[in-house]
Order: structure tokens, then sequence, then C-alpha cells
């Protein structure tokens, strides 16, 4: 006897709606504008006092594009997470996924000798590829997303690190790969460019395609997914591959950037992308990860760190900073989840 | 059977009574269990088994009545009370912890005898032993209760009660999922509980198998106990009267001869499915345009037939013709490929994405016609708004807008929701599991009609229902199932609540060979 497990998405209807409106009604209400809007609410109140604070340096035009130039790595990575957690799934390996994509395109370009064009399309293969492993492990062989993804992750350190030996690439890197993320398009930063078009096209996929639609289908119930007909694991892996890509394309968008390929130096983006989806999910759309709130989630974020290097803030403010965020974003997440129905 | 009567009787239920949001589940139920007695409980479904069950364990609280334990009146507020009267309950899931072993599962929430401070595990064991020798459990009592079979985990449930000085043991088909020689082993273990002076309450649709075991048989029906009778005044159609309550003349299974049949070439042929025990060689047809009704009691495998047809599970023998044209399905994608729909029994968790649109849902399983392009793979929006509202309105889905969650509408309305999904476009066949549980009679008269509509434009049509009268009001044709099989065929004149109830019980065990 097998014992199934239903998971339940969506709260059943609380029935009553406005007619009979019970002492909690005034707080319940509060709560689900203050899940939904609440975000948006925080970015405002922040915009509004680093201006005040630093009305010089903050509030310019150059600081708003400095903002999105700085936002538009996170927000291709969490871009792609959140299609893996639209389908239901979680993916820990993103981080470790683009410090090793950052690290093979420096290689292929400077070890191999590859044209920029081909190394960056055979980095987004590999992206692919590690997705795909992802999701087969999690369909196929049906281990837990979570331990699957951070063991691939690990695995995924270890080759980084094998592959560089401990030391970053720096030498021979050819002046045309930095300046892929270094350039800039109408007075506008290629990597806000990059991100703009990665993101609408996201966008797209999951609301206007029969794909993107399945996807949600999956994520919302997987057992109805099923019975409609839909090739739930299939879907699920597509989802996985997604994120795999944008990963790595992050990963090589940092590694000219830097100008070099450094095993670990886009580790850090594991967390940030958790902490932008999640803020994400409670911004407009009841505790459901989509794209627009991913890209809010990811400015909230960045203003925060904006804002406290304006102010000269120690790097101890800084990784407060990151993880109270983190822990209020899954917070609100969960409850606009809770009260979607006030 | 006691040779000396005690003057009180072990467990005396008298004028229990309840209800459930006004309907009636329970009324003056009396009932009375001796020490070392089989009793047997039958009835239809719904006829109000499990709610008295649930009130003795003290899982439901009744509206009025009293249980007395021993002449002395009790009160069963939670199970743990029941537990503490000796009064234990094994039901059909069985709560055993899987990854235990039998030992640890029989002890579970018993004190453990402990020597400085730590388990004394030999000694804390004995117990379980004793039992596992009294019930002579022959595996290994170290294996892990998810290692079992389904009958051996009913051995543990069963050495679980004894271990706690069960007085009365309650059991819910216990024989639903066990083979013809497991049911034996296990009718001796309850005459042999029996004669070590436990009681036991043996609730079950068998009604051969509580014929043979039973002292005494209680019949509920619509909530209320209509007859105890006792050994001797037992026969089979005398009790299949009782459950049913009316005076049905015992016609013979009107199978309609395959000659009839054969002038509409059907449009689904099923023969010889089979899946574990749950479905024994089951073979019908499906013709075009009609709705056939799958009959049956819970558990006699109607589900499980629609699960094979639709591509949920796989066979494991059988063949599935559809148009004439041998099929099958590894997925449900292919099975939606070739035209067959599924609307599930459960609608919230089986059917429905419950946070996304009315739209969304109605359009989940037909994405393609809402391109811009057959070849490029972007929905046309308007398009798909079109279709969800031209389908609400045909089908008279009460929303405000398309728009709107699907977790606001009623039941019924979620439930033509689901039936819209597969209105799309033509579909070869539609199942319907349970198509009308928990809708309200408006939304019934109009969802039986839909269907009716949908059989008339040429769908074959399966309609699964443990409601009789709802099979009888809706189908052409009913197919009638009990433990796995096809019991009989009902049509036109023949086709009536007391025949599909009777056929419901017809029992079909003895001519399976005892093989294993």
């Amino acid at each position: 006897m097998s014992i199934g497990v239903v998971k339940h998405n969506g709260e059943p209807s609380t029935g009553g709606g406005t007619g009979a409106r019970a002492p909690g009604y005034r707080w319940r209400r509060v709560l689900h504008l203050l899940s939904r809007y609440g975000t948006l609410a925080g970015l405002a109140i922040m915009v509004v006092v680093f201006s005040i604070a630093a009305p010089g340096s903050f509030p310019t035009t150059g600081n708003a594009i400095n903002i999105l130039n700085q936002s538009a790595l996170t927000a291709l990575i969490a871009g792609g997470l959140t299609m893996a957690l639209v389908v239901g799934e979680f993916d820990l390996s993103i981080g470790y996924a683009a410090s090793l994509a950052g690290v093979l395109v420096t290689g292929l370009i400077v070890r191999q000798g590859l044209p920029i064009w081909l190394a960056i399309l055979m980095v987004l293969g590999v992206g692919a590829v590690i997705g795909a492993v992802n999701g087969a492990l999690v369909t196929k062989a049906r281990v837990n997303a979570v331990i699957a993804t951070l063991g691939i992750g690990t695995i995924l350190i270890g080759i980084s690190f094998g592959y560089t030996s401990g030391t970053p690439i720096t030498e021979g890197v050819p002046a045309a790969f930095p300046r892929l993320s270094l350039g800039e398009l109408l007075g506008l930063p290629n990597p806000i460019w990059i991100m703009a078009g990665v993101l609408a096209l996201l966008w797209v996929v999951l609301n206007r395609t029969d794909l993107g639609q399945r996807i949600q289908a999956v994520g919302g119930n997987p057992e109805a997914a099923r019975l409609a007909g839909i090739p739930v694991d299939r879907v699920k892996i597509i989802a996985f591959v997604t994120t795999g890509v944008c990963a790595a394309l992050t990963g090589i968008l940092l590694a000219s950037l830097l100008g070099s390929g450094t095993a670990s130096a886009a580790d850090s983006y594991l967390l940030d992308a958790f902490a932008a989806v999640f803020l994400g999910s409670a911004t407009l759309r009841n505790g459901e990860f989509h794209i627009l709130g991913t890209l809010i989630g990811v400015i909230i974020i960045n203003t925060g760190f904006n804002g406290l290097s304006i102010f000269g803030a120690d790097t101890f403010y800084q990784y407060v900073f990151k993880g109270g965020i983190l822990v209020l974003a899954v917070a609100l997440s969960t409850v606009a989840r809770r009260y979607s129905q006030a | 059977m006691p040779s000396a009567e005690p003057l009180a009787p072990l467990v005396r239920v008298s004028g229990l009574a309840k209800q459930f949001a006004g309907a009636r589940a329970l009324e003056a139920i009396d009932l009375e269990l001796r020490t070392g007695e089989v009793h047997g409980l039958v009835g239809a479904n719904g006829a109000g088994k499990s709610t008295l069950i649930r009130c003795m364990a003290g899982l439901v609280t009744p509206d009025s009545g009293t249980i007395e334990v021993d002449g002395r009146e009790v009160i069963i507020s939670a199970p743990r009370d029941a537990t503490e009267l000796g009064l234990t309950f094994i039901h059909q899931e069985l709560n055993l912890v899987p990854h235990f072993d039998s030992v640890a599962n029989m002890l579970l929430g018993r004190p453990k005898s402990t020597r400085l401070g730590l388990i004394d595990w030999r000694r804390t064991r004995r117990p379980a032993q004793v039992v596992a020798e009294r019930l002579g459990i022959e595996f290994p009592l170290d294996r892990r209760v998810d290692e079992l079979s389904v009958a051996q985990r009913w051995m543990v449930s069963i050495g679980r009660a004894l271990v706690g000085n069960a007085r009365m043991i309650a059991m819910d088909e216990p024989t639903a999922s066990l083979s013809d020689t497991e049911s034996r082993r296990l009718f001796e273990v309850v005459r042999d509980l029996a004669r070590s002076r436990v009681a036991v309450l043996y609730v079950s649709h068998r009604l051969d198998e509580v014929l043979e075991l039973s002292d005494s048989i209680s019949v509920l029906r619509d909530g209320r106990l209509t007859r105890r009778l006792t050994r001797g005044e037992l026969n089979k159609p005398g009790l299949v009267r009782e459950i049913v309550g009316s005076d049905l003349a015992p016609q013979e299974q009107s199978t309609m001869s395959p000659a009839a049949s054969g002038q509409v070439r059907p449009v689904l042929e099923v023969r010889g499915l089979r899946r574990g025990v749950v479905v024994d060689d089951v073979s019908f047809n499906l013709r075009r345009g009609e709705v056939l009704g799958l009959g049956g009691l819970v558990g006699s495998g109607r589900t499980e037939v629609a699960r094979l047809l639709c591509g949920a599970d796989r066979l494991e023998a059988g063949a599935i013709r559809l148009d004439d044209v041998r099929v099958s399905f590894s997925t449900v994608a292919d099975a939606v490929g070739h035209g067959i729909g599924l609307v599930p029994e459960e609608r919230r968790s089986q059917g429905l994405v419950l946070n996304r649109s009315v739209a969304f849902n109605i359009n989940l399983a037909d994405q393609r016609p809402l391109r811009y392009l057959p070849w490029l793979p972007l929905l046309h929006a308007g398009r798909a708004r079109a279709r969800a509202v031209e389908l609400t309105e045909r089908l008279g889905i009460k929303t405000s807008n398309v728009d709107q969650p699907v977790s606001a509408l009623s039941g019924g309305n979620q439930q033509k929701v689901l039936i819209a999904r597969w209105l799309t476009r033509t579909r070869k066949v539609l199942i319907l599991d349970e198509p009308t549980r928990g809708v309200d009679i408006g939304a019934r008269a109009e969802i039986h009609r839909i269907i009716r509509d949908l059989a008339h434009s040429g769908t074959g049509v399966i309609a699964i229902s443990s409601d009789v009268e709802e099979l009888v009001a809706l189908c052409d044709r009913v197919v009638v199932m009990a433990e796995g099989r096809v019991t009989g065929e009902l049509e036109g004149a023949h086709l009536t609540e007391e025949a599909v109830i009777a056929l419901s019980y017809a029992h079909r065990r003895t001519d399976r060979s005892v093989a294993t």
C-alpha cells in the first residue's frame, strides 16, 4: 500500500465574504493588504529615507542606473530560480552552477582559444545539462529537490576547483570579453538590456505559452495536472533546465565583469536569488512566485545594499541586512498565502 | 459462543443519534455486543456504519444516546478513552508506523520496561512475542511494517489490540485487499479471538463472510438499525432484503446478449482488465452516444478501472480497444491524446488547480487551439478567455467572471468546470468518477443534463457512482462490479435500484482458485 500525499495549494474559500464581519476581519484585511503591497511600501519608504538622508548621492539618475545595473545579474539568476519554484520544486545548485559557468567560459576562451560567442554557447549548454540532471534526479529518481540540487551543487564546487586548480583564470582574457558587461547601449549598461530581455522572455513563456500554463498547473496541483494529461515530469525537467541556463548566463556575465574566472565567485548569488524570489512572491500576487515580483524583489535588495554602501556601513551590516531580508521575505510570502482570501 | 451469559453485555449502545449539517446519519441505534461474540455489521454505502463505529471510537461525538461497558455508562470523548475501556478499532487504513517493525508497532504508546534508566528491549518485547505466538504469526517480527503484506499488517494491528488487552475489536472491511487464503487465515484468527472471550465487531460488505463468521448481525439502513439477526435466521437473500429495504424478486442477471450490442460498434471495448486483486478480469463495451454506469460498493474496483482506462495506472493484463484499434497508455497524456478524459473522484485534490482562475482550469487540457499560429507556442489570451466564457455559459457555470479563482466557486460549479475542461474539443470517451458527490440537487440535475447532452453528441460516457438512484436515473446501461469483478449488466426494464444493489453484493469469491 502506498501512502499518497496530496499537496493542497490555495486555501479553501472562507465563505462568508464581506457579509458577516467577524471581529478579526479588520486585522485580516490589514494583513492581506500588507502581504500584497507591503514590499512595495517598504521599497518606497527606503527610497524616501535614503533620498532625505543623502540628497546629493542617492536620488540621482546615475545612481538609479547603478542600482539597476547591480540588480541585473541577481535578476537573471533569480528569474531562472522563479521557474523552478513555480513548478513546485527547489534549486540550491544555482550559485555553484553560476560559479562553474564563469570558470568554464574564461577557461574555454583563454586555454582553448575558442571564440567568445562559441564559449558562451557551450557554457549555456552546460547550464542546461546541469538543469536536466537536477530535473531527472527529482522526477525520475524521486530525490527530494533540496537534497538533489544541494548534492549536485556541491559536486559543481568540486568541478570548479578542479578545473582552476584553485587559482583564478586571469591571464590572457581578451578585452572583448569584459566589454560584454561593461559596454553600454543607448546610455544604459548592457547587463540591464540583457536582464530586461531575459525577464521579458521568461514572463512571456510563463504567462503566454502552453508550456508556461503547464508549468503553473504542475506547481499548483501536480496530481490534477497529471490527470489533465500534462506530462508532469517533462514539464519539471524543462523548468530546471531554464533555471540552469539562467544560472550559467549569470556566471558568464559575472566573469566578464570581473575579467576573470574564479571558483566560488558567484556562490553568494544563491541567497540573494532566494530572498528576491520570496520577496517577489509576497508582492502583488498572494504568495505566488512570479517574474515581475522577482524583479521587484531584486530591486528592493539592491536598493538596500546601495543605501548601506552610500552611508559607508560595515560589511557586518550587509550580512545582517541580507539574512534579515531572506527571513522576512519567506515570512511575508507565507503570510500572503495564508491571508490571500481575506 | 459463550455458554454462560453474563448479566450485562460487554458493550451496550442505546438510542444513539447523530446528525451532520441537519442530515440524519444515525437515529436511535441500539446495539449489544457480548463477550466472545462475533457481531456482523452490514449496510449499503452511506447507511451509517462508519459513523456508528466512529461514535464508539470517540472520533465523533453523538448528539444523544448512551454507551455502556459492563453495564456502566461511559463517556468516550477521545480515542484514548475507548482504548482504556478495552475497545479497539482497526480501520482500513490500519494506522501503523510504516518504518517501525511489528513489535514496535504493537507496543506503540505503551510504557517500556527499563533497567538502569535504559530501555530493556528483551523485557519490553515479551508481550508482543506472546501475542504473536497466540495469533500464530509466522513472519519475522523485526521486519519493517511497510515491507509486510496487507494481511500481515492486519495481524500486526490485531496484535497491537491484544497487547493493549482489548476486550472488543472492531474491524472495518478487513478482507478488502486480502487474497482468499489470507482471508481464511484471518477468519481463523477471528474465531480464536471469540473463543478467548474477545468480542469482534465485524464490518464488511462481503455478506458471505459475515454470514459465515457472525453469531449475530445488525443491519443498518439510512441511519437506522433495521434488524438484528441471530444465527439460524441468517441467509443471504434475507440479508440483502434487509439492506435494500424492499422485497426484490431475485431476478436473474440480465446480461445483454452480445448480439444486441453488436449492432452499434462500440467506441471502447475492454477485455480481461486486471490489476492486482482490485481489478480482476473486467470486460465490457461502451457504445458511442451512451451513458454507461459503473456501479458497485466503494472498493469494488470501479475507480481503479477508470484509472486504468485513462492511463493513470498500468494494466497487468487485458486489452483496451478504442474504435476497434488496440491501444495501450503508459501515461495519462497518452490517453488524453487518444481522446479519453477523466473527471476524477476528488475534485479539489485531483482535479482543480485551486489558486488559479476558472479560465485557467477550463483551458488546461487543450491549449493548442489557443495559439496565435499552430507552430508558434504563443497563446492568444483573448481566444483563451472567449473559449472559457463560451463554456461557462453553455454549462451554466455561475461565476462573476472567468478570471475569478476557481476556489471561490461552489462544489457544483467546480464540478462543471472540470467537465468543461474536456469539452474544449470532441472526445471519444469521457469518464466521470462520482460526478455529483457533494453537489446540491439543482446542480446535480444540471450536471446530469450536461452528461446526457454530451452522450447525444456522440461521446461515449462512463459514469461511476455510489449513488444507486443516480445510476438508474442517469444511465442507459449499468455494469455492476463487486470485489474487482463484473457481476452483471443491467439495461432497460431490468435497470432498477434493487437490481444494482443485489449485484453489488453478488459474491464470486468461491470460484476463484486457491492456488496462492
